[in-house]
């Protein structure tokens, strides 16, 4: 039964008549071409379809569009217009942390979720923030440190 | 001396990737797009008795073989292999026909009422099982491909042997597990197919595509979406999906789009060859190995697909970095009821990387020698012969190389102190030595003779044309890079779109390590020329083609001679740390050096080395995928588990220097070259750790805890 | 498509329950998973669904003294950063998924799944847990271990809500945890294991063990720790071969794609023996 649901998505209030059983990324995707987002497992253990919910990272796979009601959503698309953005895109630029890509846009907001609470996170620290985030090309070092380099550009300024 | 070329420069697809502007296969949505859904086989092999369709709503279509235009076989080695089962099908997930249509949920509606009655034939499930089948799967034999070569004279030196040593090891199926699943789109307009996708040969599936439909080629167009990686897995198997979004779109009029899902993806496409080998050697009294035997059979699954040309590396790479005057090596790919296997980074030789230094570790263990100096005093140098009598041309690094992991990693003394250790944790080190044969195996090269163009557009501007894509592994990067320093341009001043067949020449496939080595070298030359002849016109191109070297000598009947025309090397020390409680392994670290002649970028390459580590970690630790009646038991990446940032180690990499004189600013290869040897490094700390032999690969817990707890 | 239902209280969600028996869906991190069909389809709930995710009532944490009383819709993270937190949940809570999966997943609803290998269940089992289950005709306490019948099936009526999840913080000299899964993060149980000890002078005063993934529910047996309490330390190493072998009987595990019997029981005993002897895990 299609209901009405309302959210703000990346600072613009929406409201859409769809099922409340479909996942968020789909919504995303499919209704609001948010390509960003991306699907590469459909059952939360890769990372790549991350957004932000309420401020706090989460895989929209695993969200039904009707839990969000009243919620606010922040993709990539959002994300990537703010200074902090440019700051872990420049760090990657410089660490060499982008390989084919399809990660990237979850591995920055992962780290943007990590530095924003943890400015000055350790090296455990940021492993473990990325460790929802699967990428199979890099081996992970040249990830971490991208996200040291914009920890230390960033200057705890999140 | 530091090469210039080798400073790294910012990627130029970085902020298109990171931003999530770029488009992948899935985010293009063309006007009118339809979707398809696979019906696929639920048994491994059984004939086709009948179907039962639905009434299709209005809009939507069933594309089977009966939809093929040309021929139901994918280009390929032995076109044996249907786009759709005809009246059998020959393994778990076999594609039977396509739903499609507008709306997903009623594709999938549709997919879920139709019936398919099957009358079961017995299945071929193991290796054992092919070789004693009654009705073979393929050929007489169930033999996709069997070759045999030697060198000198192994029987004398069997026969003169103090000691003979043999072993047998084993090697499991490993997933590519690229980030972005398969996907293509079709579209048919005014009688012109074009398939756009992901995928790493624009070449293999336009051939495909010209056989598959019987159009003339100026009526095929392949188009590479942005790739999200592939490692191999991109290789072959896109040309089935192209056929079907092809069928389908002829079919309809309308773009089609199949994406696989991501169970769908690890169920029904290619993996990396499981393999048995079983290896023999003769040792003299002064501990020298005279001769050595290898035998290496691999699981080809139910179709040919690429799996003799995955054999001929394999068997290539038999004797590892060893200098053995006396060889024999065979080898063969057996068909079964599982899904094909087929390309996957380093393309064979992994397995029998991981089947010759483990044997080499054992025979030492047997002697009762240090393992490392056992490796160490059988090393090759130049002018030394490979296992197929080619020539060692080139300066060999590999001894500074060795000498610089073990300082690096303080292997020696760990390698002492870990023996003795007891207790509940128990550390151990190894070592993996390996080189990998860079571009085509044997006259591949030569057969396909790529051509890379230049193309001048503007004074201080140039194009790259060439079928090579960019898949993760940074081309966009070096090979502009290549072209912007040889024309002493910007390299944002250098063009280089996804490659389009309308408009680049075939330049080959991006694999096998060739894009730099090969076409890189192409480009160079071209680019050289292009700037000499830079003031004749405004608009300009350069092509060149591929000339093989005239000092390369390759018979490929006997399979003699130079199998390649350079060689990458490298030596890995892993570190691991057991619990024997519950026997799960930590790796506590890597040191890693390589020769891939001059890197073209320091960054690039790294991400090649720690990436294909660590993938070569995984594969021999927890990466585990088996069968049970012909399906794949793991079918999501919560079973199908690959590393995450907890689990990499710190990789301390470095590069020596070796420039090659046909590559690129000296260049050879590095694509492949570092999956090979981490997981016989790991297997040997593991051994070393628990002071037991480790011949099979993943080396999971469960195996572990029998062998030492009983 | 399923109806779906969105309270803006709990007193109107146990109503809607009531009437309609609907699936609660709290971080949804299981049931999307569960019934997920793949890109761009609807995930193929069979029941109506009813979100509780966002409610009040059902996500403050509180400390009192020592007494925990979780709302079963607190996310796993919250959980983590709370400062009282017992070490032991912590760690299990930090364990389970990765931080975007522990942002959306609810302790409530890891114990409702009654996976067998639902990672907060056996630090639950030794924190004496209890759970409030609450319906428009009431209210009741039962303890955790009561709750669970068999995989995926709990005491839970259809009319029913899991509110609370009460525990009291044990005083003890000696805890462990511990999860074996394929990779050290982001991964599924193969087994898991957590422990208190309290030990008075040289003597074993109390001893709690709990496993998961090893049985259709976690396994948890007050008798054989008794068989340790009140036992001088220097015996334990005795009692250990006749304690390892009644827990074997406990620990029925099964062999999937992820591990296999054998190795889940002889990991599971070495893991008692080595925290009974030891105090390590």
């Amino acid at each position: 039964m299609s209901q009405i649901i309302s959210f703000t998505l990346n600072g613009e209030k929406i409201s859409l008549e769809t099922d409340p059983m479909r996942r968020l990324l789909d919504v995303l995707r499919d209704d609001f071409s948010e390509t960003g987002v991306k699907e590469g497992c459909g059952e939360g253990e890769c990372g790549a379809c991350s957004v932000f919910l309420n401020g706090k990272l989460v895989n929209s796979c695993l969200v039904a569009v009707g839990s969000v009601h009243g919620m606010n959503v922040e993709t990539i698309v959002h994300f990537k217009t703010t200074p902090a953005y440019r700051v872990i895109e420049q760090a990657f630029g410089d660490a060499g942390s982008v390989q084919c890509g399809f990660c990237t846009p979850g591995m920055v907001l992962a780290a943007y979720a990590l530095l924003k609470d943890n400015p000055n996170p350790d090296e455990t620290d940021i492993r473990e923030a990325i460790s929802g985030n699967l990428c199979r090309c890099t081996g992970y070092n040249m990830i971490v440190d991208g996200i040291k380099l914009a920890a230390k550009q960033g200057n705890g300024k999140w | 001396m530091k090469n210039t070329i080798s400073t790294p420069v910012d990627r130029l697809d970085g902020p298109d990737k990171a931003s999530g502007r770029a488009i992948y296969t899935d985010d293009i949505r063309p006007d009118g797009l339809l979707f398809a859904r696979t019906l696929r086989s639920d048994r491994p092999r059984a004939r086709i008795l009948d179907i039962k369709l639905p009434e299709l709503p209005d809009g939507y279509f069933i594309v089977n073989k009966n939809d093929v235009p040309g021929r139901n076989r994918i280009k390929m080695l032995e076109d044996d292999w249907p786009f759709f089962a005809e009246e059998v099908v020959n393994y778990v997930g076999e594609p039977i026909l396509l739903v499609v249509g507008p709306d997903r949920e009623q594709v999938n509606q549709i997919l879920k009422s139709i019936e398919i009655s099957y009358e079961d034939l017995p299945p071929v499930l193991s290796l054992e099982d092919a070789i004693t089948a009654e009705s073979p799967i393929f050929g007489d034999d169930n033999s996709f491909a069997a070759y045999e070569f030697q060198k000198g004279d192994p029987d004398s030196a069997f026969d003169a042997a103090k000691t003979i040593i043999e072993g047998e090891f084993k090697t499991g199926y490993h997933e590519q597990a690229y980030m972005e699943p398969q996907g293509m789109i079709g579209s048919y307009t005014d009688g012109k197919l074009t398939v756009t996708g992901s995928m790493q040969c624009p070449f293999y599936v336009k051939n495909a595509m010209v056989q598959l439909t019987g159009f003339p080629e100026n009526r095929v167009q392949v188009i590479q979406a942005t790739t999200g990686g592939a490692f191999g897995g991109k290789e072959e198997y896109p040309s089935l999906l192209a056929g079907h979004v092809a069928m389908a779109a002829i079919k309809t009029g309308k773009p089609v789009k199949l994406v696989l899902e991501r169970g769908e993806d690890l169920a029904v496409t290619t993996k990396r060859h499981p393999s048995v080998s079983r290896y023999r050697s003769a040792v003299d009294e002064n501990g020298r190995v005279t001769a050595m035997e290898a035998d290496i059979t691999l699981d080809g699954g139910a179709y040919a697909g690429l799996s003799a040309v995955v054999l001929q590396r394999a068997l290539f790479a038999a004797i590892g970095v060893y200098n053995i005057p006396n060889v024999i090596v065979r080898g063969r790919v057996l068909a079964t009821n599982h899904v094909p296997s087929g390309a996957f980074r380093g393309f064979g030789a992994p397995q029998a990387f991981f089947a010759v230094e483990m044997h080499m570790e054992q025979i030492a263990a047997e002697l009762g020698m240090n393992p490392l100096t056992f490796k160490e005093i059988h090393l090759v140098q130049k002018g030394d012969t490979t296992a197929t009598g080619g020539v060692l041309r080139d300066e060999i690094k590999i001894r500074e190389m060795l000498n610089r992991v073990l300082k690096l990693s303080d292997y020696r003394k760990k390698e002492g102190m870990f023996a003795s250790r007891k207790g509940r944790f128990r550390n151990g080190i190894g070592l993996g030595i390996y080189l990998h044969g860079c571009g085509f195996t044997g006259k591949g090269e030569e057969i396909i003779q790529g051509t890379a163009t230049v193309r001048k557009l503007a004074e201080d501007r140039a194009e790259i044309l060439v079928s090579n894509v960019e898949m993760g592994q940074g081309a966009q990067t070096t090979l502009r890079k290549i072209v912007a320093t040889t024309l002493e341009l910007p390299i944002e001043n250098i063009d280089y779109p996804n490659p389009d067949t309308d408009r680049v020449p075939d330049s080959g496939p991006t694999v096998a390590s060739r894009t730099v080595i090969i076409v890189g070298h192409l480009l160079e030359s071209a680019a050289k020329e292009l700037k000499a002849r830079w003031d004749e016109n405004e608009v300009l191109s350069v092509s060149k083609s591929y000339r093989h070297p005239s000092y390369i000598q390759w018979d490929q009947d006997k399979l003699q001679g130079d199998a390649y025309p350079a060689y990458s090397w490298g030596v890995v020390a892993v570190e691991v740390e057991v619990d024997t409680l519950t026997y799960e392994t930590a790796i506590k670290g890597v040191w890693a050096v390589h020769d891939v002649g001059v890197a073209i970028d320091e960054d690039i390459i790294r991400g090649q080395i720690e990436g294909g580590i660590l993938q070569g970690l995984g594969y021999a630790s927890i990466e585990v995928m088996d069968t049970e009646n012909g399906a794949y038991r793991q079918r999501s990446f919560t079973d199908y588990i690959i590393p995450t940032a907890v689990d990499a180690p710190k990789i301390e990499s470095e590069l020596v220097d070796n420039p090659y004189e046909y590559g690129p600013f000296g260049a050879k290869c590095a694509g492949e070259l570092p999956i090979a040897g981490a997981a016989p490094a790991y297997a040997a700390a593991v051994g070393h750790a628990l002071g037991i032999p480790v011949h099979e690969i993943p080396a999971k817990p469960e195996t572990l805890i029998k062998r030492v707890e009983k | 498509m399923v109806k779906t239902y969105h309270p803006e209280t709990l007193t109107e969600a146990l109503k809607i329950r009531n009437e309609t028996h609907a699936l609660p869906y709290a971080g949804g991190t299981d049931l999307m998973v569960r019934y997920r069909q793949g890109p761009g389809l609807v995930p193929a709930f069979d029941r109506e669904v009813m979100f509780i995710g966002h409610l009040p009532e059902l996500t403050k944490l509180q400390e009192k003294n020592g007494e925990f009383a979780i709302g079963a819709c607190v996310p796993y993270r919250e959980i983590i950063h709370h400062r009282h937190t017992p070490e032991i949940l912590r760690k299990a809570c930090s364990l389970i998924g990765a931080p975007a999966v522990q942002n959306l997943g609810t302790m409530g609803g890891n114990i409702c799944n009654a996976s067998p290998a639902g990672d907060t269940l056996p630090p639950l089992a030794i924190l004496d847990t209890h759970l409030t289950l609450q319906s428009v005709s009431g209210e009741r306490q039962v303890s955790l271990l009561s709750f669970f019948t068999g995989p995926g099936k709990t005491i839970l009526r259809d009319d029913e809500l899991l509110i609370g999840i009460h525990f009291r913080l044990p005083h003890f000299t000696a805890e462990g945890y511990r999860k074996v899964g394929t990779r050290k993060a982001n991964a599924l149980s193969k087994v898991a294991f957590a422990a208190f000890m309290l030990k008075e002078k040289d003597m074993l005063a109390d001893i709690r063990i709990a496993l998961g993934a090893v049985a259709p529910t976690v396994v948890r047996s007050r008798e054989l720790e008794n068989r340790l309490i009140g036992q001088p330390l220097t015996d334990l190493a005795n009692l250990m071969p006749d304690l390892l072998e009644s827990y074997g009987t406990l620990i029925q595990p099964i062999t999937d794609q992820r591990s296999d019997a054998n190795y889940r029981k002889t990991v599971s005993l070495n893991l008692i023996e080595n925290f009974v002897l030891k105090e390590e895990s």
